[in-house]
């Protein structure tokens, strides 16, 4: 008899959800942490007298503090929603491009009619194409269920056909056709699909190339429900998760990376903590990457050749870089007006995907002021901003720790100065605090490859209905489950949350299934 | 419903979406079946800046007095030695007797010396101090000791702070700002240091030679020494205050400081004066606060008490004593429990620990911790005192 029903390595988004979910379940699980912190990339850290969030720019998929999002209902269910306190995101983005022929500036609102009628007054005579757009959205969104139970049809044209009722038609539709396609064929116009486009950063994947079920049901969470932060930033979520999780009955261990992955006849028997200590499981929930599994973390004669093959067809997705800065001034002096603000050079999303591969040629940058959000996320006269933004490829790999302060100076230089000129305002001077985050930073505390944060490109063939649907086929070795940005929902925080906690409810439909065949 | 009909309408859709999945079949069946990489160039260089532990080896001893050391560091293995950033501090992890403890020192040597593979970490006798005695007394050349990668925010930051900093040392804390001096003088640098540094006498000032040779080297770099206990021609006499630090530094500038906590009480009154907007000022830690129970707010009833202490790490638990007088930290350390910290002064969160049930008592200007932290009752046992039994989990 294992000591525990399952072992959940990793406590980012993905983990922690897991293990919350399986032990509300009454599954004994040890959570297991190689940082002294949960959360992965869902933390904060103090400068003077900043907190600074480390990642989150909105919670998308919650709906407003009184909403109903699909990871509202999650948190409901997992009693964590009260145990956090809200801040509504006042509005969605304001847009901004620098050197396109002809740049945007584009202040978008949460609401579908909000949104639709911001749309109309930049681009007149779009309101039908993008009123068609969301109520596609919509509908493929009632579709989730379906959806969901897909992969038990054993996809086969023959199998889906019979099984899709009507009105899932436009999932399938839709499901092979990358977002652009599809809203050509609806006929938006191009001005209106680059403000549209404007999240496609947060899945750092071409608008060519990212299925469009992946984005549009990204862009109708955060438009038709709004989005949410926790006021203490992401570590009180993360807090809350392992605070839920304790109460249950769950067990966690920080400091504790996990060296090895133990397998006996092909299914995961445990795991090996650093420094020795074996804990043994038949289930294990892991919130890290394939690459670190199959690559690091298991004895070569226990990796399926498949495993190793499978990883190496797949590309990774973004690293990423941020710049934290605690201002000594408040918003309005600053002159600071939006809570997000995109800044691209361009909206052709794959001609600025090839710039964003090199630290020279990257001039993306998501920026976010925490002080728009709530007025109170730092001292009276102050403010956050922290400014993110993606590689494409592995840029840094060559800079070396003699050149690693001066590349990120050069880079957040770049990011201030493109701030300032998309945004017209002075921040340079009112710099009180100031820290850099790069991929280096992102691998020391997860040990995610490359620095890597989105996960696996969600490429055409590895995009999050592919993912979905081939999940068991997937994921073949007994007692093993992914959480997180390598999981079945890409990158980002409530993709990572509904990872999580699907991947524990496979384990405990895997776990019902074993009792049930002994 | 016509099924046939939707179908039929939609054969080409259906036939993309089907694609998706045999063209994933096809993509994992075609991947290369070579060895996956076991590390890659960013984690590898991410490891170097930060290893989790480093091995290194007395090279060398500079005796300044029978109180002050500079210990000359060199890798134990093949590793290099993390760089950093002047200005930094390195946590040794130490064993003495049956404790384990770790002790923070600022980085004397620049980073450029890092990289030809010297730190050089200066110790000063504290007075009843556990540490730096032995430090003292039992360092040989030879021996290997453990420390931790540099960690710290004590660094000038060109985006943020003015171009010249106006550094006030004293004492031991001199030993930052001659690795900034160093920095600046071998270009890894670019500012003007206007050092202001307190010593008692003539006779206690540390790296004179040294500083003197980078006057002359650099013009960046001016050094005023100020004698505070006699007056000796061609110095500076005093405490380093208001008028002094006028008398030396431009219109524009940033303050950082590094010493003694009178002299950071002293210092930080007269800069309160000058009307410098806080961006422009940086105090080094402190360390350990002593004597808690001084402190606006502790709780008479716990003054001079030892309370017992319920530690749970991992599936082992222990109780031990555990002085109000003292921070939960050292208490834990004093049992031989291994516990990470590096700056003990509330600051960098390495030692972050749930409280379980109890009361400790947590000085205003030492909490750092995070705001959800306090929220969900986790504490920093550096500056942490107990004033009740408590029980706490340690990770």
């Amino acid at each position: 008899m294992s000591k525990w029903d399952a072992i959940v390595v990793g406590a980012g988004n993905g983990g922690l959800l897991a293990a919350v979910t399986l032990a509300k379940a009454g599954k004994k699980t040890l959570l297991l942490e190689r940082h002294n912190l949960p959360g992965g990339f869902a933390t904060s850290f103090k400068r003077g007298r900043f907190e600074f969030e480390a990642s989150l720019h909105e919670l998308c998929g919650f709906g407003k503090s009184d909403g109903m999002g699909s990871i509202r209902k999650m948190f409901d269910e997992l009693d964590l929603t009260d145990k956090i306190e809200w801040v509504d995101i006042p509005a969605a983005y304001r847009l901004i491009t620098l050197n396109d022929e002809k740049n945007i500036d584009a202040t978008m609102p949460f609401g579908r009619d909000a949104y639709i009628d911001a749309m109309e007054k930049y681009v007149p005579g779009s309101r039908k194409s993008v009123t068609a757009f969301f109520d596609l959205a919509d509908d493929i969104n009632a579709t989730t269920a379906f959806f969901a139970d897909i992969e038990t049809l054993k996809p086969s044209v023959i199998s889906i056909i019979k099984e899709a009722k009507k009105e899932h038609m436009n999932f399938l539709r839709t499901a092979g056709y990358p977002f652009d396609t599809v809203m050509a064929k609806l006929h938006v116009p191009q001005s209106a699909r680059n403000i549209i486009n404007a999240y496609w950063d947060y899945l750092g994947i071409p608008c060519d190339e990212i299925g469009f079920i992946h984005y549009s049901s990204m862009v109708r969470d955060y438009i038709t429900t709004g989005a949410v932060a926790p006021k203490s930033r992401s570590h009180e979520i993360s807090t809350a998760v392992v605070d839920e999780f304790e109460k249950a009955g769950g067990v966690v261990w920080f400091n504790s990376p996990v060296e090895q992955i133990l397998m006996e006849n092909g299914r995961v028997k445990g795991v090996k903590i650093a420094g020795g200590k074996v804990e043994q499981a038949d289930h294990i929930i892991c919130n890290t990457s394939p690459h670190n599994v199959f690559g690091k973390l298991m004895d070569p004669k226990d990796v399926p050749e498949y495993e190793i093959k499978k990883a190496n067809s797949r590309e990774f997705a973004a690293r990423g870089f941020t710049m934290f800065l605690g201002l000594n001034k408040s918003p309005e002096e600053l002159g600071i007006t939006d809570h997000c603000y995109l800044i691209y050079d361009t909206m052709d999303t794959r001609k600025q995907y090839e710039l964003m591969k090199n630290i020279e040629t990257n001039n993306v940058q998501a920026s976010v002021c925490l002080n728009l959000a709530d007025k109170d996320a730092s001292p009276e006269g102050t403010s956050i901003l922290y400014i993110t933004t993606l590689f494409t490829a592995d840029a840094w790999k060559d800079v070396t720790p003699e050149n690693y302060v001066k590349t990120k100076q050069y880079m957040a230089n770049k990011m201030i100065d493109n701030f300032e000129k998309a945004a017209g305002v002075k921040i340079r001077d009112a710099i009180e605090e100031i820290e850099i985050a790069t991929p280096m930073t992102y691998a020391r505390y997860t040990d995610a490859p490359q620095g890597v944060i989105y996960g696996y490109d969600a490429g055409r063939y590895d995009g999050v209905v592919a993912r979905t649907v081939m999940l068991n086929a997937d994921e073949k070795i007994p007692g093993l489950r992914f959480a997180g940005g390598y999981g079945t929902q890409h990158d980002g925080y409530s993709s990572a949350y509904t990872s999580g906690h699907n991947a524990a409810l496979e384990t405990l439909k895997d776990m019902k299934k074993e009792v049930e065949a002994k | 419903m016509n099924k046939k009909v939707v179908i039929k309408s939609n054969a080409a859709d259906i036939k993309k979406f089907l694609e998706t999945i045999t063209g994933r079949r096809a993509k994992f069946k075609n991947g290369a079946s070579t060895p996956l990489p076991k590390t890659y160039a960013v984690n590898e260089t991410a490891n170097k800046l930060h290893p989790n532990k480093q091995r290194l080896v007395i090279k060398d001893i500079i005796v300044h007095s029978d109180d002050v050391k500079s210990f000359i560091l060199a890798p134990a293995g093949d590793a290099p030695l993390a760089y950093f950033r002047a200005g930094q501090y390195l946590s040794l992890s130490l064993k003495i007797g049956g404790a384990l403890l770790t002790r923070p020192y600022s980085i004397a040597s620049s980073p450029a010396e890092a990289l030809a593979g010297i730190y050089n970490i200066t110790v000063k006798r504290v007075p009843d101090g556990f540490v730096s005695g032995y430090i003292l007394d039992n360092w040989i050349v030879g021996q290997e000791v453990t420390a931790y990668a540099p960690e710290g925010n004590f660094y000038y930051e060109p985006i943020r702070d003015a171009h010249t900093v106006v550094g006030i040392a004293g004492g031991s804390g001199i030993t930052p700002f001659l690795s900034l001096a160093k920095s600046i003088a071998d270009g890894t640098e670019d500012a003007e240091l206007i050092l202001l540094y307190g010593s008692r006498t003539e006779d206690d000032i540390l790296f004179k030679p040294e500083f003197d040779a980078l006057m002359e080297q650099c013009d960046k770099i001016k050094v005023v020494y100020v004698l505070s206990d006699s007056k000796t021609k061609g110095y500076e006499h005093g405490f380093i205050d208001k008028k002094l630090i006028l008398k030396y530094a431009p219109e524009k500038f940033s303050v950082f400081v590094c010493g003694p906590g009178a002299m950071y009480n002293f210092v930080a009154k007269e800069l309160e004066t000058m009307d410098i907007p806080k961006k422009f000022i940086r105090f080094e830690l402190f360390g350990e606060t002593k004597n808690p129970a001084a402190i606006q707010g502790f709780p008479p009833e716990a003054v001079g008490k030892t309370f017992n202490c319920t530690v749970k790490c991992l599936d082992e638990e222990k109780v031990i004593p555990c002085s109000s007088e003292e921070s939960v930290l050292v208490a834990l350390e004093r049992a031989g429990i291994a516990v990470p910290s590096r700056c003990r002064s509330g600051e960098c969160g390495f030692c972050r620990s749930k409280l379980v049930s109890g009361e400790v008592f947590i000085p205003a200007s030492t909490d750092g911790r995070r705001i959800a932290d306090v929220k969900f009752g986790y504490i920093h046992p550096c500056c942490s005192y107990p004033t009740s039994d408590i029980s706490i989990k340690i990770f």
